[in-house]
């Protein structure tokens, strides 16, 4: 993997996680909005500025792809980069969380 | 011109754009609803209910290549396209539809991001107009032509206060 992907995306942004996470499955700017509303009841949503800046950049850098049009929205999924920085961050988080979980 | 409508004229520079911002939901919530910018910074206005809506301004030329898609992004989260202008795009959310504070960037880092387009767009430019008519400067400087003088000293004035407030603005906005 390209050192200087992994240095600009590992730690990531809230949003960058949340677009990374949700593009496991194929979805559009809009639908990860109201995804991530859902899975953080309402505590975490997503701006279209951000949002848009964000998706230009991650397909620009080759994590997400787009597959196709529907209705004025583009749909994305996750590329195998995308894959392996999600879990290089998952892992980065586990390891945050497991130390939280010991005593000082 | 009709009681319904009304112009003026504001210039906001590029460190402005905030106060162009609040300008603009100041003006609705007297009332004033904005249709169009035209031309030389002219603002056009219409009368409407008062409303506290709030104007946002983002800056993306990457946006052009699929502008559709991209007001799609803003309208589907609610905020109304008005138009773009010297690049920047307009957008505008009734505080109504809001649940608190909400902006079109959800984090500093793509706040900073847009002012680093700005930056990498507008900025650098101006820096080379800057450097040449510090060379012109030098030229009037030389030749003793006073009026020469004069006006490239209010140029370079009026550069370099730009430059520090957009500093200034750029600086701020990284903190938060």
């Amino acid at each position: 993997m390209d050192a200087h992907i992994k240095k600009v995306y590992v730690p990531m942004t809230e949003t960058g996680f949340y677009i990374l996470y949700c593009l496991q499955k194929e979805n559009h700017g809009y639908g990860i909005v109201q995804a991530v509303e859902k899975i953080t009841n309402g505590e975490i949503r997503l701006a279209p500025g951000t949002m848009y800046g964000s998706l230009c950049k991650m397909e620009k850098d080759g994590l997400i792809k787009f597959t196709a049009e529907q209705d004025k929205r583009k749909l994305y999924i996750i590329t195998e980069l995308g894959k392996e920085i999600l879990q290089l961050e998952l892992k980065r988080i586990r390891r945050l969380y497991k130390t939280t979980q010991e005593e000082i | 011109m009709s009681k319904n409508t009304k112009k003026q004229f504001r210039y906001f520079t590029i460190a402005d754009q905030k106060k162009e911002e609040e300008y603009l939901r100041k003006m609705h919530n007297e009332g004033w609803k904005l249709v169009r910018i035209s031309g030389l910074c002219m603002y056009h206005f219409e009368k409407c209910e008062p409303e506290d809506v709030v104007y946002q301004l983002d800056f993306d030329p990457k946006s052009n290549e699929n502008k559709s898609e991209y007001i799609k992004m803003f309208s589907d989260c609610g905020w109304e396209y008005i138009q773009d202008f010297v690049g920047y795009s307009y957008f505008r959310k009734p505080c109504s539809e809001m649940n608190g504070e909400e902006s079109i960037f959800n984090d500093a880092e793509s706040k900073t991001a847009m002012l680093q387009r700005v930056i990498k767009t507008k900025l650098l430019p101006l820096m080379i107009i800057f450097l040449c008519s510090l060379v012109q400067f030098r030229i009037a400087l030389i030749s003793h032509s006073y009026v020469l003088i004069v006006i490239w000293s209010v140029l370079l004035a009026v550069y370099v206060v730009i430059f520090v407030s957009f500093l200034i603005f750029y600086i701020k906005s990284k903190e938060k």
